[in-house]
């Protein structure tokens, strides 16, 4: 609770050198404990990249400084998406990769030697930090500095954002978040000040944001919404005009250099408002130049006329665009944000994702927690003194609060704006129950108004006055009793305590996991379960360099980052049609499945199985999945309903339908199942994730055979066999319609090792060789 | 000259008497309506309305209990990504109360108060915080996994 006390003393009026130093002092503070409560993964573990996307990130990285940015940039990956292959440098996001990149560049210069991996497990880590200071930074410019420091408090630990950014998780949202809250700083700065210098920071800042994040089309969508929201409140001014049309220019230019953005920011709807917006904007200022000529009365009518007509043919120009195929629809992924159905039915491949589900109010309290509830406080503040930044933060909190509802994952983009509005609601509240008797009443909080005034802009006078009342209450006002006020100050402090305790219990317990490594914890204290590394080794030692693994998507960068094995499908869900061929694989019986593997040159299989240890997260989980995505693909072969039993039920035991407990993953993941006890109260086959004995125990494969199970079976690799290795029945031979001929049967034996040649002439000496006259 | 040419139209067509007004009802709305808005609309989405659109979970769901009689429950237990209906809307319920509850205590210092009233407002204020942050509490506890699970279940429940 030091950070409260911090603030609430930077905020008193106290000579410049201390408050900048006391700023500065609790920057640092909630710098250092956002990095520290992020090493929990480092410390239980080790220093090691999590989950699925940061090990194609890692290996990226790896690769970059390895071969040099050019080559990276033109580094065909032939190990991934086999057959096709995947151009990495044109498909992926690079800001990353350049950022890590680079620092370990200037750590070499300095001859500071670290390996890249150290550089990629910490990165998350250091950029909370800076995260920090952005908020602190936008927070400043929308409220007050003592605002700031406490929204810079509650990004560092929030949950909500730790769940993106603990150690070794190296996510392109690691630092992303930092070059969002940084742009949005950047825009509010210039649109308050209207200067060209913070405009074209904010642009540069948001060409950072493009290289490091798809969700770069947020900021996109969200400034020119502000232009928008501005221009309908009649709030235009120099400085909007200013700020939008140099942010959006240079931004699209800047945009534009990204490999993978290449033309889209001209060419699809998702940049489409923004365009449109662009030239909206440009109308009005038209209109402002008129109106200066004529007269007020006809400029009444002819600004409503002429911005609705432009308005109208703005939009009519993008639907025309997009009906001629010039402008490219909504993709996908977007459009299932509006329509929040739409994934469910026609993408299974975005819907199987787990961080696409959509929220319950869990999710909302166990990564916010009380800042759920300030929130609104935050809000309201700012709706009541509306002024231009504080139109931005409104929008920015809409907008995310929804897009959060539809995504787990978005609750991203929210914990930012929740962070800043709490910060708003504790700075008030503070502010009215510890400074109430103090009478440097104007110098307090609204540092940005009273540079507000300063520009002398008329639009911005409705906050001034509000205040103004305010100061004439809080005179007239003799003040609450000490002890009430110490009261609520001490529960809010108890809040704020629960608060920062909750946090680190989240990041502890559920944040923290390598999701590589398990741990199980247990009596004899916490058991170690390394499973994933153990087989990926294997594979990388006891396979060919060019083998071919099949495994579902989940698994494709990891075989790729640390068995470095050529991979069919991979995290990057960009082919759907070959992801649903290998899910058809998994999902078809033995001999239709070894077709498609043969097609595919499949020669390994890696399937995930938790059934031993009770892993919920493996493949017999995740198959309805696997037919979906297969129905969709091949609705004649895969039939989900063939997978239910009568009753519509997934069950794994005797009872359910024939066709899983014949299909490929069902085999693969369950064989010699049957003969495994795993305790002495439990029968033979006895599956601890779904809780039944499995329903088909006794069963061979035919085509595979099984190459290599970890020691607790999370992971299974099976081998293809090639066409010649089948068991297949002897037939007897004579019934075999080929007969073979001419069997040369070797009489060597042992003793005469010689070789010898057939009809070789016998020489004796003193007789003549027979030999044929021809 | 231009103005001849414009007006030979005129010659033939009659001005109709039109008036072009706003009408009355377009007006800026008032911040304390958007915010009452914006206050709903948080309150449907935190309590995961968005979820029951689209999962359509029972709004209350049942369990069986030993004498076969089957009993309503409230709250999906020791599932976090998932829930009933009107569990999400008890908990956003509490979230708005404890939100308002910081909006009361602000409102202590308007001066047109007399000192009871604030010290009301101030008890009232603190109420709504302090029972909605119980409240809150509690809800979480039935919610929570065990804590050995409850990493697979962040990371992976969702996929069943």
């Amino acid at each position: 609770m030091g950070r409260t006390q911090a603030k609430t003393m930077s905020s008193m009026s106290s000579p410049l050198g201390v408050k900048s130093l006391l700023v500065f002092t609790v920057l640092m503070l909630a710098w250092l404990a956002g990095f520290l409560s992020r090493l929990f993964a480092v410390i239980r573990f080790e220093s090691i990249i999590h989950e699925f996307d940061p090990w194609f990130n890692y290996r990226a990285t790896a690769h970059m400084v390895k071969n040099g940015f050019y080559n990276f940039l033109n580094w065909f990956d032939e190990r991934a998406w086999y057959p096709l292959g995947r151009i990495v440098g044109g498909t992926v996001y690079p800001g990353l990769m350049v950022t890590s990149g680079s620092i370990h560049y200037i750590l070499n210069l300095l001859n500071i030697p670290v390996h890249i991996r150290d550089i990629c497990v910490f990165l998350a880590p250091i950029f909370s930090g800076l995260t920090a200071i952005a908020t602190y930074l936008l927070t400043k410019e929308i409220w007050s500095a003592g605002a700031g420091l406490f929204a810079a408090c509650f990004i560092a630990v929030v949950p909500g954002y730790i769940s993106r950014s603990v150690a070794g998780s190296y996510d392109n949202e690691g630092i992303a978040i930092f070059a969002l809250m940084f742009t949005y700083f950047l825009w509010v700065k210039s649109v308050k000040t209207g200067s060209l210098f913070w405009s074209s920071m904010a642009s540069l800042s948001y060409f950072y944001m493009v290289s490091a994040w798809g969700g770069y089309v947020y900021i996109i969508n969200l400034i020119p919404l502000h232009v928008f929201a501005l221009l309908l409140m009649g709030r235009f001014s120099h400085r909007l005009y200013t700020a939008y049309t140099t942010f959006y220019i240079l931004g699209l230019i800047c945009s534009m250099q990204i490999p993978f953005v290449g033309f889209q920011p001209i060419r699809t709807s998702e940049h489409m408002a923004a365009a449109g917006v662009f030239a909206l904007l440009n109308a009005v200022a038209v209109l402002k130049y008129l109106q200066s000529v004529m007269t007020r009365a006809e400029f009444r009518h002819f600004f409503l006329v002429a911005a609705g007509t432009a308005a109208g043919a703005v939009f009519l120009a993008v639907v025309g665009l997009t009906w001629m195929g010039i402008v490219a629809p909504w993709s996908g992924r977007f459009y299932s944000l509006w329509d929040t159905g739409y994934a469910k039915i026609h993408i299974p491949i975005i819907a199987s994702v787990s961080e696409h589900q959509p929220t319950t109010w869990f999710s909302f309290f166990f990564d916010l927690h009380i800042l759920v509830a300030t929130f609104p406080v935050g809000l309201w503040y700012c709706i009541k003194n509306i002024n231009d930044e504080r139109v931005f933060i409104v929008l920015f909190a809409v907008s995310a609060v929804y897009f959060a509802g539809v995504m787990v994952r978005l609750m991203l983009t929210l914990t930012p704006v929740v962070c800043v509005l709490g910060g708003i609601a504790f700075s008030r509240l503070f502010e009215v129950y510890l400074k109430e008797e103090e009478q440097s009443r104007p110098q307090s909080g609204d540092s940005s108004d009273d540079d507000e005034d300063g520009e002398k802009n008329n639009k911005y006078d409705k906050a001034g006055k509000l205040r103004k009342m305010k100061h004439e209450q809080q005179s007239s006002n003799d003040g609450l009793g000490v002890n009430i006020r110490s009261m609520v100050i001490v529960a809010v402090l108890m809040i704020l305590m629960m608060f920062s305790v909750h946090c680190t219990w989240v990041t502890s317990n559920a944040y923290s996991s390598p999701s590589i490594v398990l741990a199980s914890y247990s009596q004899d204290g916490r058991q170690i379960l390394d499973d994933f590394r153990e087989a990926y080794y294997w594979l990388a030692q006891n396979t060919d360099t060019d083998a071919r693994v099949m495994s579902w998507w989940d698994y494709g960068y990891q075989i790729a980052g640390m068995a470095n094995r050529t991979t069919l499908v991979d995290n990057n869900t960009w082919n759907n049609s070959h992801i649903a061929l290998v899910g058809k694989a998994m999902s078809s019986n033995e001999t239709a499945a070894y077709d498609i593997m043969t097609a595919l040159d499949v020669d390994y299989v890696l399937v995930i199985f938790g059934g031993v240890i009770g892993y919920s997260g493996d493949d017999i989980n995740k198959f309805l999945w696997m037919v979906r995505i297969a129905e969709g693909e091949h609705p004649k072969d895969i039939k989900e309903s063939d997978y239910f039993t009568d009753r519509g039920e997934f069950r794994v035991d005797a009872q359910g339908s024939s066709t899983l407990l014949n299909c490929l993953m069902y085999k693969l993941s369950y064989y010699r199942f049957g003969e495994l006890k795993l305790d002495f109260r439990t029968p033979h086959g006895f599956d601890r994730t779904r809780n039944t004995v499995i329903g088909n125990k006794d069963f061979k494969l035919t085509y595979l055979e099984e190459a290599y199970t970890t020691e607790h079976w999370l992971v299974r690799v099976y081998r293809v066999k090639k066409p010649d290795e089948f068991n297949r029945p002897r037939i007897p031979v004579s019934q075999r319609k080929v007969k073979r001929r001419n069997v040369y049967l070797t009489k060597k034996t042992s003793k005469r090792r010689r070789g010898s040649i057939k009809n070789r002439p016998v020489v004796v000496k003193g007789h003549r060789p027979k030999t044929k006259l021809t | 000259m231009l103005d001849v040419i414009y007006s030979i139209p005129f010659f033939v067509l009659e001005l109709p008497r039109l008036k072009l007004k706003k009408p009355s009802w377009v007006a800026m709305p008032a911040p304390m309506v958007v915010f009452a808005f914006i206050l709903l609309s948080y309150f449907l989405v935190t309590g995961g309305i968005i979820y029951d659109v689209i999962v359509e979970p029972p709004s209350v769901g049942s369990t069986t209990d030993e004498h076969g009689h089957s009993r309503p429950v409230a709250f999906m237990a020791y599932r976090v990504n998932g829930q009933y209906i009107m569990e999400g809307l008890a908990s956003s319920f509490m979230f708005a109360l404890g939100g308002i509850g910081f909006i009361v205590l602000d409102q202590t210092h308007s001066p047109s108060t007399p000192k009871l009233n604030r010290i009301l407002l101030i008890i009232i204020g603190f109420a709504c915080i302090i029972i909605a942050a119980i409240a809150c509490y509690a809800f979480m506890k039935i919610k929570l996994p065990l804590p050995d699970e409850l990493k697979s279940f962040l990371v992976f429940s969702a996929f069943q």
